[in-house]
């Protein structure tokens, strides 16, 4: 089959085929012929005169299900049906149809590119019209992630990554693609941690550290790392930009399953927050399909905590009032089925709703600059006073 | 007027014996008398009607120069149509008004209208003309234009005042007796015409090549006819294109009257013709007496005092429509008066007694057959050959009675204005911008296209990026075609406002849209339910043209000038009764037309998609490009087929009958818009100023 295409390739569009690759991985195959079936429903539909249509699994909350004995988010097997003969699915039964083109392109050349790449790469007008294909990289991503579920690849399978975001730090050493990486020895500004983490890209070689303290963003990170926190706790340091991307998620993941190292997050005390907590322990409903290699039941909530403003003794001035969203948002994550039934958890969202404010974990800096670092989560780590 | 003035008097001598009363007076200048009695009664005198009006010019309508013009042209023309339909002739009207030279520099004009009408018996000439309140359409309750006998002679009071001139009336009765000629001034303090030419007697005006010569040297004009009358008026006036204008007012009247032809000479010297579309005149109204609910106390009076009838039933059976003689006797028991009592004995308490008596007894409505509507079929053809549309519909709803007065409410719609604006073709437009005389581009595209404000012109115009003031004379071919695209593609519907036309007895009412029933009825409907945008109490928008007449033997106006209908419930009832009709249609036509675009939309939007499809299909499995495409265009041929029929609004399987409009609906493809503009255009003869009528409607 993709020899074929190989062959009809080059005679329909030269340029994309200049450069033939060597044999492909099985796993490159795996996906091939994925891509090979979708196309085939559309030619056999078409044949028998019938609308094409393609069955994406459902991304949302309505079609995952908490597995309480793996303890994280499963995706159900509810499909949406994607016609092309409906006017309100037509343009993204067009654009699924384009992505998947524009992976195969990839493949086939053995290249990995960015989402965004892929954006620029399948925009152009259409034919004898004004209209785009993709109006904005917004329009794009969710097609790509529809691929994903339908195609069941993951997204480094399609040869795809996401912008980089996220940094580490810590006593560990790693092979990056051949290259040997001293995470100790990175500076100010920490080992940025690549889209695709996967073991044949990075391979642990040797670890000194005894946890991972995962931080909310960038500069909290910063404090630690200026701090040398993970030099005196002889820990690995991490963060991911606010929400954590895959990248960051999986290394995590690996950290924790192959390196046995437990996971400590500390992150804001507002529902976003919580919710970052809540991917990275139990997996999210966008990305149920990954939760597998993804979540980590067993990662600790450390802090902030609704209560630290009292026990901290922090200054009224670092209070943000909760808006409507923010209390909508947090009675959504307290019914979540993985925290319904935590009590300490349901007493720590009831308290914040109760304060009616949020607090940041910036908010630490201002009893001490190292406030943080010296005192509070040292503190929590020795007293083991988090959630789960 | 008179009593008014002596009350007021009476008042004033009453002060110093209040005083006397017991009520010390604050300051002894009160005491002292500014006049007496006597010599106040001096100055009191009577006032003659024509004295008032000519003080109080404005009630009639002669507010200011421009306004006069045209109510001199209305008010000849609408006696010419009375006359000429009152004896059964279809009328063909001449309108010419010229300027004329004076040495101050002031504006005058000289209005000539001729008909020909059954003409005028020479005797009764100059009162008709020369009179205040003396006419034949008082006294009686029939549909007609005039009512008070007031217009005509008042225009020639207002010519007389302000030039100095006579009014010239020449009028023939039969091809057997000649024409004979007044000129006639009213002697205001009298409120009598004063005949100057003939020694008061008027002149004859022999026929042939003599005669012609007379009428040239008295500066008049005749179109040769064996039986008519012209009426000429030299006025101060000023002449003015736009709203409110002769030229509105003569393309209104032109729609109401789709039996009327009227031959239009400008000030410019322009010609335009309206021919009539209807051969027949419409049935002749019948005259009715008054309907008892219709009568105030005094008029009752009144009634009682002038009546030969001998007994109170009698009087009541004889003088009012709808009272049998048990009904008259139901009266007289209600009021406790004896139905044989003497109608002389009446006195004002019984009468009081009596009028409240028919307030309270049931009397059946008035016979309503003495109206005549226009009719929705000489709507539509009347709409027809002057607005230019897509879409038009007409309703006349049955009569109905206010006051005891019987009326009947037509209203007619026209539908896709823009679509002037909108389907121009290239060649048109070149050749309307060759015809054009507008200082400004903005200009012309107001005044050419109708439903372009300044407001869309100005849209236009930054869509092509070309300057607002630039000449459209200076345009290349290439600014043109700019100009054409953005035409095209500017959304004009939201910029324009309905246009609404009212009549009255098939005169055009254009004055006070705001304090006028109609205009309130019409804001106060909604029309979104129709599919157009309205803000709350607003005119709807869009390219839409309304045209509301009522027809009544007696209009409630509220002014004497005659330019708003009052607004009594039942006439609001029907007017928004008859609007809803018309308004239905022109929901469903409007509800068909989105939904065939829409079905349109549908299709090119999988059509859109499916190239890309096919492209990526070929990109994956190498498949053929084409093959797979053309597959594809037969599914989606077979879906959008089915489509077709499925989509209704209700999800209904929709009949693509005309029928469903019901009757009276005339739909215009909309390419035939076009040729309309352009036969418009050509009609002027050439002259660009015409156009400018175009966007009256």
């Amino acid at each position: 089959m993709a020899k074929k295409t190989v062959r009809r390739k080059k005679m329909a569009a030269a340029p994309a085929a200049k450069k033939p690759r060597g044999p492909m991985s099985p796993r490159d195959q795996r996906t091939m012929d994925q891509l090979a079936g979708l196309a085939e429903s559309v030619i056999v539909a078409a044949d028998k005169r019938r609308d094409p249509h393609m069955d994406i699994p459902t991304r949302a909350l309505s079609n995952v299900r908490f597995n309480s004995a793996k303890r994280f988010i499963e995706m159900g097997n509810k499909t949406n049906r994607r016609h092309l003969f409906n006017l309100s699915q037509a343009k993204s039964f067009m654009q699924t149809m384009l992505v998947a083109s524009g992976t195969k392109q990839l493949i086939e050349q053995d290249k990995t590119t960015s989402i965004r790449g892929l954006y620029y790469l399948l925009k152009h007008s259409i034919e004898g019209t004004k209209e785009e294909t993709f109006a904005d990289q917004g329009e794009c991503d969710p097609v790509i992630e529809d691929t994903e579920v339908l195609l069941s690849a993951l997204r480094e399978e399609l040869h795809l990554y996401a912008q980089k975001k996220g940094d580490m730090v810590g006593e560990l050493i790693l092979e990056d693609r051949g290259d040997e990486i001293d995470c100790s020895r990175m500076g100010s500004g920490g080992y940025g941690i690549p889209s695709i983490v996967e073991p044949d890209v990075i391979r642990f070689k040797k670890c000194n550290a005894k946890f991972v303290l995962h931080v909310e963003k960038d500069t909290v990170w910063q404090r630690f790392n200026e701090d040398k926190f993970w030099r005196t706790h002889n820990c690995i340091l991490t963060h991911g930009g606010g929400q954590p991307p895959r990248g960051v998620r999986r290394l995590l993941h690996r950290l924790h399953t192959e390196l046995k190292l437990p996971i400590y997050c500390l992150l804001d005390n507002d529902p976003w927050g919580y919710y970052i907590y809540s991917v990275i322990k139990q997996g999210s409903i966008n990305l149920a399909f990954e939760s597998q290699r993804m979540a980590i039941p067993d990662a600790k909530y450390l802090g902030l905590r609704s209560i630290d403003l009292e026990r901290c003794g922090l200054s009224e001035s670092v209070k943000i009032n909760l808006n409507d969203t923010d209390r909508k948002r947090a009675k959504q994550i307290a019914n979540y089925p993985w925290f319904a039934k935590k009590k300490a958890w349901q007493k720590e969202i009831k308290q914040m709703l109760d304060n009616g404010f949020k607090l940041e974990v910036e908010a630490l800096i201002s009893r001490d600059i190292s406030y943080v670092t010296e005192e509070y989560t040292p503190a929590r780590l020795s007293e083991q006073d988090w959630l789960d | 007027m008179t009593k008014k003035k002596v009350r007021v008097s009476r008042s004033r001598n009453s002060a110093p014996s209040q005083s006397e009363n017991g009520k010390a007076p604050k300051s002894p200048e009160r005491l002292r008398r500014r006049a007496t009695a006597e010599s106040m009664a001096a100055g009191q005198r009577d006032i003659s009607v024509s004295e008032f009006f000519a003080k109080n010019r404005h009630l009639l309508g002669f507010d200011n120069p421009r306004k006069a013009l045209l109510t001199t042209v209305k008010e000849a023309v609408d006696n010419a149509l009375d006359a000429c339909e009152e004896a059964g002739i279809l009328p063909e009207i001449w309108v010419h008004i010229q300027r004329t030279t004076n040495g101050n520099g002031q504006d005058r004009y000289k209005v000539g209208v001729q008909d020909n009408g059954p003409g005028i018996v020479a005797k009764q000439i100059p009162l008709i003309f020369g009179k205040l309140l003396y006419g034949s359409k008082f006294h009686r309750l029939r549909m007609s234009r005039g009512q008070q006998g007031i217009g005509i002679s008042a225009a020639g009071m207002y010519g007389l005042l302000t030039t100095g001139k006579p009014v010239k009336i020449m009028s023939k009765v039969s091809v057997r007796t000649p024409a004979h000629y007044y000129e006639i001034q009213i002697d205001t303090k009298r409120n009598l015409p004063e005949i100057i030419n003939g020694r008061g007697e008027g002149v004859d005006i022999p026929p042939g090549q003599k005669g012609a010569a007379t009428i040239e040297k008295h500066g008049i004009e005749w179109i040769e006819q064996d039986h008519g009358t012209r009426v000429t008026i030299e006025l101060e006036a000023k002449y003015q294109r736009g709203r409110g204008s002769v030229d509105e007012y003569l393309e209104q009247t032109a729609i109401a009257n789709p039996h009327v032809t009227i031959h239009y000479e400008d000030p410019e010297g322009n010609k335009r013709d309206y021919s009539r579309v209807a051969e027949v005149l419409p049935p002749e109204p019948k005259e009715i007496k008054p309907h008892p609910y219709g009568v105030e106390l005094g008029r009752l009076v009144g009634m009682l005092k002038e009546t030969k009838e001998p007994t109170i039933t009698q009087f009541l059976v004889k003088s009012f429509s709808r009272v049998s003689p048990s009904v008259a006797r139901r009266i007289c028991e209600e009021a406790g008066v004896s139905n044989r009592s003497s109608t002389k004995r009446i006195g004002r308490e019984e009468a009081d007694m009596v009028y409240q008596a028919i307030q309270k007894t049931k009397i059946s409505n008035p016979a309503t057959d003495c109206i005549c509507p226009i009719g929705e079929e000489l709507i539509l053809k009347g709409l027809h050959q002057v607005v230019p549309g897509e879409f038009f519909a007409a309703a006349t709803r049955p009569p109905s009675v206010y006051r005891g007065n019987p009326f009947q409410i037509e209203v007619g719609l026209a539908y896709g204005g823009t679509s002037t604006a909108h389907r121009v073709t290239r060649e048109t437009l070149c050749e309307l911008i060759d015809q054009t005389d507008a200082r400004t581009l903005r200009q012309f595209l107001s005044m050419t296209f109708d439903g372009i404000g300044p407001d869309a012109a100005d849209k236009i115009i930054k869509e092509a990026r070309m300057r607002t003031r630039i000449s459209p004379g200076k345009l290349k071919a290439k600014d043109i075609d700019h100009l054409l695209d953005a035409m095209q593609n500017v959304n004009l519907d939201d910029g324009q406002t309905m246009n609404v036309l009212r009549y009255a007895n098939r005169v055009p009412l254009q004055f006070q849209a705001g304090g006028c029933a109609i205009t309130q009825t019409i804001m106060q409907t909604n029309w979104r339910a129709y599919g157009l945008n309205q803000a709350r109490n607003q005119l709807p928008r869009g390219p839409i043209t309304v045209m509301v007449h009522m027809a009544s033997v007696w209009v409630p106006f509220t002014s004497e000038s005659k330019e708003a209908v009052a607004s009594y419930p039942e006439i609001q009832k029907e007017l928004r009764l008859g609007l809803q009709a018309v308004g239905r249609k022109l929901g469903m036509f409007l509800r068909r037309r989105r939904r065939v675009k829409h079905e349109g939309e549908r299709r090119n939007m999988f059509l859109r998609y499916l190239g890309e499809v096919a492209g990526a299909v070929s990109e994956i499995n190498g498949i053929d490009k084409q093959t797979i495409y053309d597959q594809l265009l037969l599914v989606a041929r077979r879906k959008t087929a089915e489509a077709d029929v499925k989509l209704d609004d209700r999800g209904r399987v929709v009949d693509e009958d005309e029928a469903e409009f019901g009757a009276n609906v005339l739909i215009v493809d909309p390419e035939d818009v076009n040729e309309q503009l352009l036969a418009r255009a050509k009609a002027s003869g050439g002259d660009p100023e015409t156009d400018e009528q175009k966007k009256l409607f």
